[in-house]
């Protein structure tokens, strides 16, 4: 899949989405933290991960990727990490 | 030098009250299960396709540390000297145990023998393994090193129950502390003997024993304080509070009890490993000592009892007498 600017838009739609209400009115740049500015805690993290998958149609785990959730601080570090996994997966596609 | 100072040097003075070694060899998969459960009810709710064997799987790829080299690990970058190890007794209540309590409890010796310098180990025993649990207690004490009582009530006991008794003469003698779980839990063991106010009756019959209530900042917060405030031998810890960090993440939870006047009975803990999917041991430490953290208006002698100097306080004179 190409990693283009439409990619990044998908996934910043794919964060907005898992954002709790009462942080829904935070601009979200590469540089907003998860837990301090949008509330993603470890359940929110996962969310994003499943919607993830569901998106592209891949199973994560099932590719062999080790996904270190904790390690996830910023949304730049989640576009990196989305990137770095589609670029491994030539057959992934939208669904 | 501050707080913030020592998490920057090599000399970290941080003691974290409330950690568990991050091996199924000591939580039992029908525990770990039961609480996932719950994951998968709020994730489902949202329509996102989850099963729980996968959240499972997530689960216990952060149960990899049966040595706890990964915890040493996350100890030096996130400032913290020493980590409690606690060893909570499932096997009598949960039958899926992988080893025996005592099996358990040479574990976490081999484990405080490796990391000599930053671990203590409380072990826990269910009192329902009569004499032999009571042995073992003592064993541990006089012979192990490990230097507090661990107590788990919903695996179905009254911290009160005279059968505990014996374990907290123990503790008497040995000037060691008991720290008890308070609140809820996996779904697979009884919330309803995880109030705080159980241990009153203990706490009153053994005046010389230390009580901490774990979660306390999280959990029956307003009874635990009562306890804290009006009983000399109860103190309580805050791990868990990174559970409330998804809607509050500045951690009011802590920055509320440490308003209360009671810090010199409040403990800094974490629950490693149980928020490892949610970050690192020193994330959990900057949401408290950061900029504009949750214990920011306390001032640097408050701070350091709540950091390290309670908790110190509370192993030192077990320490003492074992000398």
């Amino acid at each position: 899949m190409e990693l283009d600017a439409k990619f990044d838009e998908r996934i910043m739609a794919l964060i907005a989405e898992a954002v709790p209400g009462k942080f829904k009115k935070t601009k979200i740049t590469m540089e907003t933290s998860l837990q301090k500015e949008l509330g993603l805690d470890s359940l929110g993290m996962l969310s994003l991960v499943f919607r993830f998958e569901e998106l592209f149609g891949i199973d994560i785990a099932q590719m062999g990727i080790d996904v270190n959730i904790a390690k996830l601080k910023t949304v730049g570090d989640i576009m990196g990490v989305a990137r770095d996994i589609i670029s491994k997966v030539p057959l992934a596609r939208e669904v | 030098m501050t707080i913030m100072d020592d998490r920057r040097t090599e000399t970290p003075r941080i003691i974290d009250c409330h950690c568990h070694i991050a091996s199924e060899d000591h939580t039992p998969r029908s525990f770990i299960e039961g609480s996932v459960a719950n994951m998968v009810v709020a994730l489902s709710a949202q329509g996102i396709p989850v099963n729980a064997r996968k959240l499972t799987t997530m689960f216990l790829s952060k149960m990899q540390d049966p040595l706890g080299d990964g915890l040493v690990t996350e100890m030096a970058e996130g400032g913290i000297r020493k980590s409690v190890l606690l060893i909570a007794d499932f096997t009598f209540a949960l039958k899926d145990c992988k080893l025996t309590i005592e099996e358990s409890f040479a574990k976490h010796l081999e484990v405080l023998r490796r990391h000599p310098d930053k671990f203590e180990v409380f072990g826990g025993v269910d009192p329902r393994w009569g004499k032999d649990g009571l042995a073992l207690f003592e064993r541990s004490l006089v012979e192990f090193g490990f230097r507090g009582f661990k107590v788990y009530p919903p695996c179905g006991f009254s911290p009160s129950d005279s059968a505990l008794f014996p374990f907290y003469e123990l503790c008497a003698f040995h000037h060691v502390p008991v720290l008890l779980h308070i609140g809820p839990t996996s779904p697979v063991l009884d919330f309803s003997i995880s109030s705080p106010f159980l241990i009153d009756e203990a706490a009153r019959l053994f005046p010389t024993v230390n009580f901490i209530l774990a979660h306390g900042a999280v959990s029956f917060v307003e009874e635990c304080v009562m306890l804290c405030r009006f009983r000399p031998n109860v103190y309580l810890d805050i791990s868990g509070y990174q559970a409330t960090l998804g809607y509050d993440p500045a951690a009011s939870a802590v920055k509320h009890i440490v308003s209360l006047g009671i810090s010199h009975k409040v403990l800094f803990g974490t629950d490693f490993p149980v928020f490892r999917l949610q970050g690192e041991q020193k994330n959990f430490v900057e949401v408290l000592t950061g900029k504009n953290g949750a214990l920011e208006e306390l001032n640097e002698r408050e701070r350091a009892m709540v950091l390290y100097e309670n908790a110190e306080r509370l192993i030192k004179s077990a320490v003492a007498v074992a000398a």
